[in-house]
């Protein structure tokens, strides 16, 4: 499962639905909103896009780190501390290569699929700062 | 003094412009314009951001240069700031423009 989405997800469900014969780990990571003292969190995707660029990255790190199974959630919309932000569930035979898949994909998206968020305080609002991409420069 | 009359019309063309993040706060998005056949996708941006001094200053250095944490895409495909003087715009095209992502 790919997605882009305003719901939570069951995690222990989206694990279940990729066992398969040959998976001998998953690496599960949660990324949530956390309490530096800010009310919520805010998050937008330029969506087709973005879920496009999701996938091309799953495909990729599927056939880089050998991967079994990828799922990406990533949750845009008002969120409160504590609230996952994006899930994504790796399967492969060996723990080696979930982990190095899972830590592909996040480094990926941190670097330039389309979503930004903003964190509300009690006095105002912040974008978070992007810590990638240059408009200028071939890609 | 005589005046000519033009016998053709300059031809307009329909173009979405999407703005994110801070940009859209400002700026506004999913603005679908009418921009004349020739015009550049820096031209187009300028047009459109000069309704907003702030968010004009955003996106623009003072040479009116996109300032280089500028993102543009067209049709979803990344385009090359730099390359944004010689980039035509064409009927139907979705030009986005947004800060550095910051998702995850």
């Amino acid at each position: 499962m790919i997605a882009i989405q305003k719901e939570d997800v069951d995690v222990g469900k989206l694990i279940d639905a990729a066992k398969q014969l040959g998976t001998g780990a998953f690496v599960i990571f949660d990324g949530i909103v956390r309490d530096d003292d800010i009310v919520e969190m805010e998050l937008e995707a330029y969506h087709d896009v973005a879920l496009k660029e999701l996938k091309r990255i799953a495909e990729e790190a599927k056939k880089i780190h050998n991967l079994l199974s990828v799922d990406i959630i990533h949750r845009i919309g008002r969120l409160a501390v504590g609230e996952n932000i994006l899930i994504i569930v790796v399967g492969a035979g060996h723990r080696a290569e979930a982990f190095d898949g899972c830590r592909f994909i996040i480094e990926a998206i941190k670097a330039g699929v389309p979503i930004w968020k903003k964190e509300l305080r009690k006095n105002g609002g912040r974008w978070v700062p992007g810590e990638h991409q240059h408009g200028a420069g071939k890609i | 003094m005589r005046r000519y009359n033009h016998c053709h019309e300059e031809k307009v063309m329909k173009v979405k412009v999407r703005f994110f993040a801070r940009f859209k706060e400002l700026l506004g998005t999913d603005i679908v314009v009418d921009a004349a056949t020739g015009i550049a996708l820096n031209g187009l941006i300028r047009d459109i951001a000069a309704k907003n001094s702030e968010g004009y200053d955003e996106i623009f250095d003072e040479n009116g240069t996109f300032k280089d944490f500028v993102i543009l895409m067209r049709n979803g495909k990344r385009i090359d700031s730099t390359d944004a003087p010689q980039t035509k715009i064409e009927d139907g095209d979705e030009i986005a423009v947004f800060p550095p992502v910051a998702g995850g």
